[in-house]
């Protein structure tokens, strides 16, 4: 990556306490039903009354997300808002089908079909910013929010005079999505009680979680807590792949497998992944510690965006919260940290993290 | 025709997701857009649903919308002489 792409602040709604983050873990946040939902801020801090009736869940999580997250970094109006979701707003959309249905096309109400695109947010955001350049959203299941981070670090690397990014990623969990997604598998047939997802790997699925998270971006290193040097997006590898994928990244940014201080693992606890993350978690050298985070978030396609979310915090509070270490390694720093996640259809993303 | 109006109110609460809103906090002669109740042209179109969808009114033409759509009074009004449910 020619421009790294520089992270001056982060915000993240998830079902732990990220959002205000000196309450972050503080409890840990589980289920026993094997789904997480987010647990909600105050979404009329940013969202005018008028405007916050007629808007879903999704709508309120991601326009609060990232109006917070310029709001944190000091921007009233971005040069460009990219976002990543694999399924939009699934409640609008859930809405608007149901009544379609039910009414035999007729005498449809407008704001489920509105609100029910994937670009909604992104508009929303564009118009209580008054960003009237680029808007682009990323609808690419499990590569969604890479896809609009490499939006994004293209165009800050461009001479074009654009400077600061908002890009994120969401999406949400609902009980027919749920069912849905659960028919192919994707969530675990047992109960689960979400802080121990790591312990189920020997049978298939997951635990079906959320999120809304965004970040303000720059090419200017000035006030960035941490900057991303590398992503790759890999379809399906084999373990092999994987590896070669990872030591690639790695020699690119003139570093080896020894100077990871952190691995952040986007481990699902689904058996049908172990074949990567095994080979994976073996491969790291003794410095790495090893952090897991879908126990926290549960997995969804943009899960990736509460991974770098995480990241980042790691860099703004110089340690490692003890309820994400998977493995303690010697390392006693954050400078380098991967990120590498994994979705149930074995897509895996790479993101290589370092302090800037 | 108070009823009516009653019925309204908590139908155009619910129809807008007019949050903490009781049918008395609604005047019947108060503009239901611009300084009175604030709806915007969005909430016209989710009051014309109400409408064909509550008592079998289909509104055509967007004046006669305007029209009707003033107040509660004059949306009760119109379905009084109009409703076909």
């Amino acid at each position: 990556m020619k421009q790294p792409l520089y992270i001056l602040s982060a915000c993240s709604i998830s079902p732990q306490h990220s959002y205000d983050m000196e309450r972050f873990l503080n409890p840990v946040i589980s289920s026993d039903d094997n789904k997480l939902y987010v647990t909600a801020p105050d979404y009329a801090k940013y969202i005018s009354p008028v405007a916050i009736r007629r808007m879903s869940r999704m709508l309120k999580m991601g326009i609060t997300a990232g109006m917070r997250s310029l709001e944190m970094a000091g921007i009233v109006t971005p040069d460009a808002i990219i976002i990543g979701t694999a399924r939009g707003s699934v409640t609008d959309m859930e809405n608007f089908l149901k009544d379609m249905i039910s009414l035999k096309e007729e005498a449809l109400t407008p704001t489920g079909f509105i609100q029910s695109t994937y670009n909604s947010v992104n508009g929303w955001l564009a118009m209580m910013t008054k960003s009237t350049r680029y808007n682009q959203t990323y609808v690419h299941r499990g590569f969604s929010l890479e896809l609009c981070l490499l939006d994004a670090q293209m165009m800050l690397a461009e001479a074009t005079g654009n400077k600061y990014l908002l890009a994120g990623g969401f999406d949400e969990l609902t009980e027919e999505y749920f069912i849905i997604r659960d028919k192919i598998d994707y969530y675990k047939d047992e109960p689960v009680n979400s802080r121990t997802l790591l312990s189920h790997y020997d049978t298939k699925g997951s635990i079906g979680g959320e999120g809304a998270h965004f970040f303000t971006l720059s090419n200017d290193p000035n006030n960035a807590t941490c900057a991303i040097h590398g992503i790759a997006m890999l379809q399906q590898p084999s373990s092999d792949a994987l590896q070669q994928a990872i030591a690639d990244m790695l020699e690119k940014n003139g570093i080896t497998n020894d100077d990871i201080d952190v691995m952040m693992c986007g481990m699902n606890g689904d058996v049908r992944n172990k074949f990567l993350m095994d080979p994976l978690i073996a491969g790291c050298s003794t410095n790495t510690t090893i952090a897991a985070f879908k126990q926290l978030s549960g997995e969804y396609d943009t899960a990736s965006g509460f991974g770098l979310w995480l990241v980042h915090y790691l860099f703004t509070h110089s340690s490692i919260p003890s309820d994400i270490i998977y493995k303690q390694g010697s390392s006693t720093s954050v400078k380098n940290v991967l990120l590498c996640n994994v979705t149930i259809a074995c897509n895996v993303t790479l993101m290589l993290v370092t302090s800037s | 025709m108070e009823e009516l109006k009653i019925k309204l109110k908590q139908q155009i609460i619910d129809s807008l997701n007019l949050q903490g809103m009781k049918p008395e906090d609604i005047k019947d002669d108060a503009p239901l857009f611009g300084d009175g109740l604030g709806l915007d042209s969005i909430d016209s179109l989710e009051l014309m649903v109400l409408l064909e969808r509550n008592y079998g009114i289909k509104i055509e033409d967007a004046r006669e919308g305007r029209k009707i759509l003033t107040s509660v009074q004059t949306m009760a009004e119109y379905i009084q002489q109009h409703s076909k449910i």
